[in-house]
């Protein structure tokens, strides 16, 4: 068995669940097994419905008040209970602030292996490779489990994008089989509750909304200093969009917190991203990938972000970033662009 | 207040890498180290705490560094005392970078534990170099202690800590936690501070304990890729993705380039 812990807030199941869904059919099918995901929380029986869009074979519901809101220490002992009684090849959930916060407890307390971050999967005989980014993801590490027993795995958002739903159906992905429906008993009763959540809001209080925007000029720290940001600002007005940032940006207080793009900011998908100065961390780029059309700028050849740009200049953004603006000047004025080529 | 704070030593972050020769690892003998940058927020953290409990006349506090690794730990160390902390616990292993998360997550609870435990465990959020952000939190279940990751903000509070910790999509979530516990430190919770002239002086008088594995009860089979679970297959470089179209010439040219091809070939602008 394949094991998902699907992740839901506000009774909604998040679309992490769709990734976990397609690395976990994936898994199965190599190697052999079925799917099961596992829902936690108070009332999970009415997630169910979202659960089957899935496609698992097997849908298991803990139910029980201390597993929501979440919480680290009632979870781990969910999914230890779950892991060491079923005893599934994978356990999967994401590489989110819920999945990487109790999962690495879960494998630490089995003593089993954890790959963080994965991004890709291939068989080796009877063992699955793993991909993980190191180095801000300028090289990739593979790596594989020892020792038998479940393996536990997070999958980085953005990886394991799930196939559009084809014309025809609504229906679930895999064979349209009804997934069995399970219970699993845990008794949480004896846990102490040394960690509580006291409250949840929104980080930024402005209203900045780059979600709608159709034009949007990131910078990051390859601006250097908050004085030279101007530069950002004056290439987003030319091109008539409005200007984003990278986490350093807003975490050195160039710029407010609801400029920030990737995981912990706002989402985009933009019909022009420029990510300048921006060297492409995962968790940037879970927030700006589906973007129609993207332009990094970065001196340095290797950096990630140009594996997910159209198009790309290698080069010092203090020279060439003016040189754009200039020459997007010259074209909203009618008059021929200047410079080479 | 007793405060450790793990810093790792990594690869300076401008270093070009290179796989070395048997392809798991880096070559990384001529590379500069620097303490990992989320550690040094957990520094800056550790000595915030133990000031705030000195101030409210509480406690005195103690902030303790701790580091496994070859000479460049005893580094980083040294660093965290010049900027501040009371002593350093260096966990000489040669071999640290064969290991696991798991492996290092062990030498660091087995390390607080023979230092008499810690009212708090500091940890950067992720390392710059593997970046899992997993070895804290499993020193947390490990040494049977709460936690909370990502953390951006921390308050003592009469029972325990009221921390704020990031979530996705700009939302943030408070939690209290009983200490001990383990927190993971996320970037932007403080600016750190450099250390002194005065302070590097001081450093050089302070106490660094030194712990081989062996100290910490960890045999041969516990270390190093034997002590691992997880195996090191391949480090490689990604496969270049050949959809994007580097735009070469002078500055100049490459902007004129560019904007031609948004406007006539994407059609964007
Ligand atoms: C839990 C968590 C959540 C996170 N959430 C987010 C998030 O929401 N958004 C986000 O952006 N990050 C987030 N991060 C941080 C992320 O991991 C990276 O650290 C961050 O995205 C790096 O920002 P950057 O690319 O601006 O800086 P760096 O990685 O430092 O890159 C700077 C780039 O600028 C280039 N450069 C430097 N000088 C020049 C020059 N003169 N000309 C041209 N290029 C130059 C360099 O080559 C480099 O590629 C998160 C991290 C964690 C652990
Ligand atoms: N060799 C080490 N010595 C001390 N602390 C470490 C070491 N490796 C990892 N850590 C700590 O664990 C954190 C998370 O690392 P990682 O799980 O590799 O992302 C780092 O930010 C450090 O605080």
């Amino acid at each position: 068995m394949i094991l998902i812990v699907a992740e839901h807030a506000d009774d909604r199941l998040k679309p992490i669940n769709r990734e976990l869904a397609v690395l976990g059919r994936e898994l199965a099918v190599d190697f052999g097994r079925t799917l099961t995901v596992a829902i936690l929380g108070r009332d999970p029986s009415s997630l169910i419905e979202q659960c089957r869009a899935l496609g698992p074979d097997r849908i298991v519901t803990i139910t029980d008040d201390r597993l929501e809101p979440y919480n680290p220490d009632a979870w781990t002992a969910a999914v230890e209970a779950v892991a060491s009684e079923e005893t599934p090849a994978f356990v999967l959930a994401g590489h989110t602030s819920t999945g990487y916060d109790f999962l690495p407890r879960v494998a630490a307390r089995m003593g089993r292996p954890l790959v963080p971050s994965c991004i890709e999967w291939q068989r080796h005989g009877d063992r699955a490779v793993f991909t993980r980014p190191v180095f801000n993801a300028k090289m990739h590490m593979r790596v594989t489990t020892t020792g038998e027993g479940p393996c536990f795995v997070t999958a980085a958002p953005g990886a394991f994008p799930p196939r559009e739903p084809d014309e025809s159906g609504s229906g679930p992905p895999q064979d349209g089989g009804e997934p069995r429906l399970d219970t699993f008993d845990v008794d949480l009763s004896g846990l102490p509750v040394r960690s509580t959540r006291i409250g949840r809001e929104a980080a930024a209080t402005g209203t900045l909304d780059l979600g709608s925007a159709d034009i949007i000029v990131a910078g990051g720290r390859g601006i250097q200093e908050k004085e030279r940001f101007g530069l950002i600002d004056e290439l987003a007005e030319a091109l008539g969009g409005a200007v984003g940032a990278s986490r350093p940006v807003v975490d050195s207080g160039w710029r407010p917190r609801e400029y920030q793009i990737g995981s912990s900011g706002q989402t985009v998908s933009p019909r022009l991203y420029f990510a300048i100065g921006i060297s492409g961390a995962v968790q940037h780029l879970v927030g700006m990938q589906s973007s129609r059309c993207i332009v990094a700028i970065n001196k340095d050849a290797d950096a990630p972000i140009f594996k997910v740009a159209h198009y790309g200049i290698v080069d010092d953004l203090f020279s060439v970033v003016p040189e754009i603006t200039k020459t997007v000047r010259a074209l909203k004025a009618g008059s021929p662009p200047a410079g080479g080529a | 207040m007793k405060v450790i704070a793990c810093l790792r030593p990594v690869p300076d972050p401008a270093s070009r890498l290179f796989v070395n020769d048997d392809r798991t690892w880096i070559k990384d003998a001529e590379l500069g180290f620097v303490t990992n940058e989320a550690d040094t927020h957990a520094m800056e953290a550790a000595l915030e705490l133990c000031e705030g409990g000195a101030a409210s006349g509480s406690d005195p506090g103690e902030a303790v560094v701790l580091s496994i690794g070859r000479d460049r730990a005893a580094r980083v160390l040294r660093e965290g005392l010049a900027m501040g902390a009371a002593r350093a616990i260096h966990v000489a292993d040669d071999d640290v970078e064969s290991g696991d998360e798991y492996v290092r997550a062990r030498m660091i609870a087995r390390a607080v534990e023979k230092d008499g435990g810690a009212d708090v465990l500091l940890t950067g959020v992720q390392s710059d170099d593997l970046g899992g952000g997993v070895t804290g939190i499993m020193a947390a279940e490990l040494l049977g202690w709460a936690h909370a990751s990502v953390v951006v903000g921390i308050a003592a509070t009469e029972a325990g800590l009221r921390v704020r910790r990031e979530l996705e999509g700009g939302m943030i979530e408070t939690r209290e936690l009983a200490t001990p516990c383990v927190l993971t430190i996320q970037l932007g919770i403080n600016q750190p501070r450099y250390a002194t002239l005065r302070g590097i002086m001081a450093a050089k008088k302070k106490e660094m304990k030194v712990w081989n594995p062996d100290d910490l009860g960890m045999a041969s089979g516990d270390v190093g890729s034997e002590g691992a679970l997880c195996r090191v297959m391949e480090v490689r470089a990604p496969e270049r993705d050949h959809r994007v179209q580097m735009l070469s010439g002078s500055p100049a040219e490459a902007a004129a380039r560019l904007v031609e091809k948004l406007r006539l070939e994407a059609k964007v602008i």
